[in-house]
């Protein structure tokens, strides 16, 4: 509660040493850059598992290639490899592992606590966040949870296998072979998760009181850039939405450590343990509710700060305000509150009562909503501006047609009886897939390119951008969208082997829409090979950070996007404290074009010439304590 | 919140009033539960122990928010984060609990064994 | 650079930041707890055995929230104390609010410790497989096995403790001859040191040279330090000996005659688990044969250790690895040569041509005489049949000639006998009648087909308890004109009081003879003279529960085939107890957070009361926030745990 002790005060002029620098910083830029580069080492390696299992999907009898198999050791693949090939074992603990990775270490610590580090202090006219150590702490707690977590690979039990989502009974008694149960991957798991949680928890605090509280003289709640809105409903989400994960994990660990039976069942039995030692009467219903209580918010957690990014880009690389800035508001307050109750569209299939799926498939419809506002206003926000096609506004403008793909497919999946059928399938898949890969991570990407030059002093260089870009758009098509008919045909997304098993027995089984397997099993090399083109041409990403941040173009000035938020007041790189001014605010967030000043952006910090005086000058009376 | 020694003084009485109301409810919430002559509703625990025995809670709780965590004058902020994580704890509440209601499925058909009775049709509506 | 409103609040939102934080932290509190508290209301709601109710001694959990709600009242006054800028007060205050949280913790460790010491056991009977689910509670009595190689009571020696071979009632008793461990699964850990440790801890009788060799060390007994001797007369009255031990005593005693008993000494210090065959290795040499790694081998008659079988597996998966590669190997040059003979259909489709097969048979020929292998398991035999007692949950399945551990070991030998010593302080059919009711069945015909009435102690109380319960009925009735809304009877004993026998109910049944309760229960509603009443004891003689020492309870041996369930009043026993420990723990928890935050204030805020004292009242405030919703959660901890 009180990591504000500052008993020192620090000397502007007073270096620190390197690991306190860079290392155990407390400096809100320093930590959001270690999220960003941790993030993305997690996300480069979840990326891999996922290549693993694309090998398995469209090669399933064929091992392994070198490329992919250099990185484990002979014992390894003894264990987990039959014959150099991936089992099925393997590949649901890649699988498993790739999810978790991807939403939990990877995609929201880079989106809401690597940006939103960096960028909301800056843009509310902050010298840092609210509690520093506090943020400190953050990282390092979410990085030893993602430790513990990967660190299960090395078990002899191997990492967690029960999916992402760690449904129960499966996970509860999962590696129950190992006298050892804590030196098992599933309780592993269960121990990172909750170091995440409480790592998430400590950030969601600290987010929200610095936009409260932090803010600078005149920036009222409706002058929030939409980015500072965005980080501020995405930070409720996490704080109210994680706790009853955290209860379903703890619960799960009381599972597996104290043999309960929270979400086991009465009679159950496993092949090789028989009929289990448990008192029963538990429900994994229940932890599908707890789960997915967490589950859809943390959706909105992935999702928000792609768009906070983009909404920032737009403006800026249109020469044009935010189209509806209000109504996105809104629609993003709406969207926090809705996403907390439409959770269990993701259980239509677990026998809950048909009441209560009702309930859940109205909610689901409504939040479609918000979430066409946000997408409209940005693309409206397009129509009359003088786009510049900068590799910001490439990526973001990429965002707008890939994230529609991925919320319209979700439309089917929100009502009861489409999802009877597509539940489970690639379809699924391809949906969710659309939303995070080419729809968040382009946002994402969008963000790096938009802030880099703030953050090193230099732009990344442009033909890089390029041949980083265009590849993986037409790349992620050729993987995502094909997802999208294979679930059609019925494809479940659990096969290890892509459906080879099931030509066997119903090669020529026709589903509802009328596809078949046979049909659609092709595509799986062609999925497969785009996925690996996809890891090479992010290479080019990879040099350009490096490369730019040491023989990059240098920028003109502090502020050479013309941007008119207040992160582009500071000094480049920005120096501990952020600010060698006072910042006081005197206009909305995306003032671009406007008829009555010279420049075609007036910056919320420019001070109002004397003709201009209808604007509001900053109240006096906020001085800081 | 009060600052100055005087009104401190005050609250600090009221803080005394309302300790001795909470033990007090705690007492009866104990006495209704245990005592039969106290005993409403039906012999033994039914839903109107259960209700009597919540709303004293509740009004325990209540008390122990409004006047020691001083919620009874707060800023307009804290009641809408406050507030939103209460209400959102009840839609876990109110939702996980609702979520096997089920006039066709879930009535009396199942058995001990954890498995539906075959020989009671599954869509006998009670 | 300086963090602005640390101390002063921000005018328009008129806080300042930690009270954001800390309020911001107990919005996630709530829905932390509203998380379990909905998994409390779903277990509960759609719980398939009945809902144990009102059943944790209340009077613990009275005094521990009177306890939170003292504390919470002090710690407002610490804080009221600083804003008048008296220490001294909000010293005392806060040093209340302290002491009352230790206390807290300590009645709460009294009720998880008597907990975690009552044993239940849920009942299956051969005869009445379905429906006998009755339920037994009480404590474990302790037992040992005798030389007959049987379950017999423990004794308690002149200072009333147990030797350290007994170990409580209800362990899986099995005369083990071989022990067959997986090298494949890679699981096997704690059941190997088990085995070991009870090995180790054989009975071994001492005869001949060995008795002169210890008769003489008794004989130099005043040679010995204090506790070589302790190590001795152990050694002597078990009439065995560790290894370790041994060994001390020797280096003490080098006068005697060691080299006489050195083999017996040796024979006493080595437990006889040996390995049944030679564990053999191979490997291929340059021509592609076979050759035995004769230096690698283990021989049979090694001893049983953990380092042996952690070799047997490194070989078994070197070799296996050996062997994947040959395999992986072969199968990529099957699929390249079909791609350089032009094919270039699907990888699933080549893999199911005639052509391809045609290869795969011949990599096989190739495979066959150049693979490596090692056994996937390895043996060890007693020499002569070794008695373990193993946790039932470590067996998974077990028969009267095999024993399968967790983790697949297997042990092959003869079961003993499993029984379980119960001192039986609680008797339950109401799961009993719930499953008989569910199958159309009378409840009572269920019960008394139980196997718990057919033991004669227990047959005693229970017919006591029909007695109680006419009575209690009778009483019932008298009242019944009051009817509720619907007309229906609102008064009729409840299952708990039909089909429930308490433990203060067995400790009042006992005292009398069982046609006499009637009256005395008539007694009691009647308010009549004491020495007519039922006497049972109050709250305070059973504070956390039932007390074993100072009260009796019948005992039963319950056969091993009889147990369907057992568990200790831990998490594992049903799913009231699992929340109710995860809840309460929780909770706990945060009682030791609290305490240690607001502990810091105690002890480390006289430098900054001095300094800056409206920034210490911000913070005592806001610690003093997090007590009270501490205090909060226990408020409605109490009621629905304790009271319904």
């Amino acid at each position: 509660m009180s990591a504000d002790s500052h008993d020192h005060h620090d000397d502007h002029h007073h270096e620190l040493p390197f690991w306190q620098k860079y290392i155990f910083s407390t400096d809100h830029k320093t930590i959001g850059i270690q999220y960003g580069l941790t993030a993305g080492a997690f996300l480069l390696f979840g990326f891999f598992l996922m290549i693993v299992m694309r090998w398995s999907i469209a090669y399933p009898h064929e091992p392994l290639p070198g490329y992919l198999s250099w990185i484990f050791t002979e014992d390894w693949k003894a264990r987990w490899l039959a014959d150099g090939k991936v089992t099925g074992e393997t590949y649901n603990m890649f699988g498993a592992m790739h999810g978790t990775i991807m939403v939990f270490l990877g995609v929201v610590p880079l989106g809401f606590a690597a940006f939103g580090n960096y960028v909301t202090p800056l843009q509310i006219g902050a010298p840092d966040m609210a509690f520093p150590k506090l943020n400190m702490y953050s990282y390092w707690i979410y990085l030893v949870g993602g430790l513990i977590m990967c660190g299960s690979f090395f078990f002899e039990s191997g990492a967690a296998k029960s999916g992402w989502t760690n449904y129960s009974p499966l996970a509860g008694y999962a590696d129950r072979q190992f006298v050892n149960q804590l030196m098992t991957g599933q309780t592993q798991w269960l121990i990172g998760l909750v170091c995440l949680i409480t790592s998430s928890l400590l950030g969601s605090v600290n987010f929200i009181t610095t936009i409260i509280n932090l803010r600078a003289k005149g920036l009222t709640w409706m002058r929030l850039p939409f980015f500072v809105w965005a980080m501020l409903v995405t930070g409720f989400l996490l704080l109210l939405a994680f706790p009853p994960l955290e209860a379903a994990g703890i619960m799960q660990l009381m599972d597996r450590m104290a043999g309960s039976s929270f979400f086991m069942p009465t009679g159950l039995y496993s092949k090789a343990d028989g009929v289990l030692d448990i008192s029963g009467s538990g429900s994994p219903l229940l932890f599908q509710h707890l789960f997915w209580f967490l589950g859809h918010p943390e959706v909105y957690v992935l999702l928000l700060p792609a768009i906070a990014c983009v909404a920032e880009i737009i403006p800026c690389h249109t020469r044009k305000p935010l189209w509806g800035y209000k109504p996105m508001v809104w629609a993003v307050i709406i969207l926090g509150f809705l996403s907390f109750i439409v959770w269990a569209h993701h259980m239509y299939l677990t026998g809950m009562g048909p009441v209560i799926s009702t309930f859940f498939q109205t909610t689901t419809v409504l939040i479609s909503v918000p979430s066409v506002i946000l997408l409209t206003s940005m693309l409206i926000s397009l129509w009359g501006g003088s786009i510049r096609f900068t590799m910001p506004m490439i990526w973001a403008a990429a965002f707008l047609p890939m994230f529609g793909i991925g919320g319209l497919t979700g439309l089917p999946l929100a009502f009861n009886l489409a999802d009877l059928h597509l539940h489970d399938t690639y379809y699924v898949i391809g949906h969710f897939h659309y939303v995070v890969a080419p729809g968040i991570l382009f946002g994402l990407f969008a963000g790096v390119y938009h802030w880099y030059p703030k953050m090193t002093g230099r732009y990344m260089d442009n033909f890089l951008g390029h041949l980083h870009f265009w590849p993986s758009l037409i790349c992620m098509n050729f993987l995502f969208f094909p997802m999208l008919t294979q679930g059609m045909a019925g494809f479940h997304r659990r096969w290890y082997n892509g459906g080879d098993a099931y030509l066997e027995k119903g090669a020529e089984g026709v589903n509802v829409f009328g596809l078949t397997v046979l049909d659609k099993i092709s595509w799986n090399e062609v999925m497969t090979a785009s996925a690996i083109a996809m890891a090479i041409f992010q290479l080019p990403f990879l040099l350009n950070m490096v490369i730019s941040y040491f023989w990059g173009k240098k920028i003109e000035n502090d502020n050479p996007w013309d941007a008119t938020t207040l992160e582009w007041a500071t000094p480049t790189p920005p120096g501990h404290g952020n600010f060698t001014f006072d910042p006081a605010v005197y206009r909305g967030p995306y003032e671009y074009s406007r008829p009555d000043h010279d420049e075609d952006f007036f910056p919320q910090w420019e001070e109002p010439k004397r003709s201009q005086s209808s604007e509001t000058p900053a109240p006096k009376e906020e001085t800081s304590a | 919140m009060a600052d100055s020694p005087e009104e401190i003084k005050k609250a600090v009485k009221k803080f005394q009033i309302v300790g001795a109301a909470l033990f007090v409810g705690t007492v009866i919430t104990v006495l209704v539960a245990t005592v039969p002559a106290l005993d409403f509703g039906g012999h033994g625990l039914d839903g109107v122990d259960i209700t009597i025995g919540l709303i004293i809670a509740t009004i325990k709780a209540s008390l122990v928010m409004l006047i020691f965590m001083h919620l009874n004058h707060e800023k307009p902020l804290i009641y809408l984060f406050y507030g939103m994580a209460i209400v959102m704890a009840f839609f876990c509440m109110a939702l996980i609990g609702w979520s096997k209601s089920d006039p066709i499925q879930y009535g009396n058909e199942k058995s001990a064994d954890g498995f539906y009775n075959a020989d009671k049709p599954a869509t006998s509506v009670h | 650079m300086e963090i602005p409103f640390v101390v002063n609040a921000r005018k328009d939102t008129g806080l300042f930041n930690s009270k954001v934080a800390i309020w911001l932290f107990l919005a996630s509190e709530v829905t932390l707890f509203g998380g379990l508290f909905s998994g409390y209301l779903f277990l509960r709601l759609y719980a398939d055995y009945p809902w144990p109710e009102r059943t944790l001694p209340v009077l613990p959990g009275l005094i521990n929230t009177a306890i939170l709600i003292a504390s919470s009242m002090t710690v407002v006054f610490a804080w009221a104390a600083l804003k008048m800028r008296n220490w001294r007060s909000f010293q005392i205050n806060m040093a209340i609010t302290l002491l009352c949280a230790a206390a807290f913790m300590v009645l709460k460790s009294i009720e998880y410790k008597a907990k975690f010491a009552h044993q239940a056991v849920r009942l299956e009977s051969a005869d009445h497989p379905v429906l006998d689910f009755a339920i037994l509670e009480g404590h474990l009595h302790k037992a040992e096995i005798g030389e007959d190689g049987k379950l017999h009571h423990a004794q308690k020696d002149d200072k009333g403790n147990y030797s350290d071979e007994a170990f409580y009632a209800n362990k899986i008793i099995f005369e083990a001859d071989e022990f067959v461990f997986p090298l494949s699964r890679h699981a096997y850990g704690g059941f190997v040191d088990t085995i070991i440790e009870q090995a180790q801890s054989q009975v071994v009788p001492v005869t001949g040279a060995l008795k002169s060799f210890f008769d003489s060390v008794e004989k130099n007994k005043s040679k010995l330090g204090k506790k070589e001797l302790k190590q001795f007369e152990a050694a002597q009255k078990k009439g065995s000996i560790l290894s370790s031990n041994l060994k001390n005593l020797l280096e003490e005693i080098k006068e005697s005659k060691i080299s006489e008993v050195s083999d017996e000494l040796m024979a006493l210090s080595e437990y006889p688990i040996t390995l049944a065959e030679d564990f053999k290795l191979y490997e291929i040499d340059e021509d592609g044969k076979r050759k035995e790694l004769e230096k690698k081998n283990i021989p049979a008659g090694e001893s049983l250790s953990k380092s042996v079988i952690a070799y047997a597996e490194k070989y078994f998966l070197k070799a296996k690895s050996e062997d994947a590669q040959l395999r992986t190997h072969y199968l990529k040059s099957a699929f390249a040569k079909r791609r350089e003979a032009g094919d270039d259909r699907d990888g699933w489709q080549i893999a199911q041509s005639p052509e391809f097969l045609e290869l795969q048979a011949e990599n096989a020929k190739q495979i066959k005489k150049r693979s490596y292998s090692a056994p996937g398991t390895i043996t060890f035999k007693a020499e002569k049949p070794l008695t373990l007692h193993l946790d039932p949950g470590y067996v998974i399945t077990k028969d009267a000639k095999q024993l399968t551990l967790r983790d697949d070991t297997t042990i092959k030998g003869t079961m003993g006998d499993s029984s379980m010593f119960l001192a039986v302080d609680g008797i339950d059919f109401r799961f009993t009648a719930q499953r008989a009711e569910e199958k159309g069945i009378a409840p009572e015909a269920a019960i008394t087909k139980s196997w718990v009435l057919k033991q004669p102690e227990l047959k005693k109380i229970w017919d006591s308890h029909q007695e109680w319960l006419r009575a209690h009925t009778e009483m019932l009735d008298a009242k019944s004109d009051k009817k509720g809304l619907k007309g229906e009877d609102r008064y009729v004993p409840t299952d708990n009081e039909k089909y429930r026998v308490n433990w203060d109910q067995i400790v009042a049944y006992q005292n009398y003879d069982h046609k006499g309760i009637y009256d005395r229960a008539k007694a009691t509603i009647n308010n009549e003279a004491s020495e007519k009443c039922l006497e049972k004891p109050g709250w305070i003689a059973g504070f956390a529960g039932p007390n074993h020492k100072k009260m009796s309870f019948p005992e039963v041996t319950i056969p091993r085939e009889n147990i369907g369930f057992e568990s200790t009043f831990t998490p594992k026993w049903n799913t009231y107890y699992a929340i109710y420990f995860t809840i309460t723990g929780l909770h706990g928890l945060h009682v030791i957070g609290g305490m240690i935050v607001l502990g810091y204030y105690l002890f480390f805020g006289r430098k900054m009361y001095e300094s800056n004292p409206e920034w210490l009242a911000n913070r005592v405030e806001v610690g003093g926030l997090f007590w009270h919703f501490v205090d909060l959660v226990w408020i409605f901890l109490f009621p629905i745990l304790y009271l319904m």
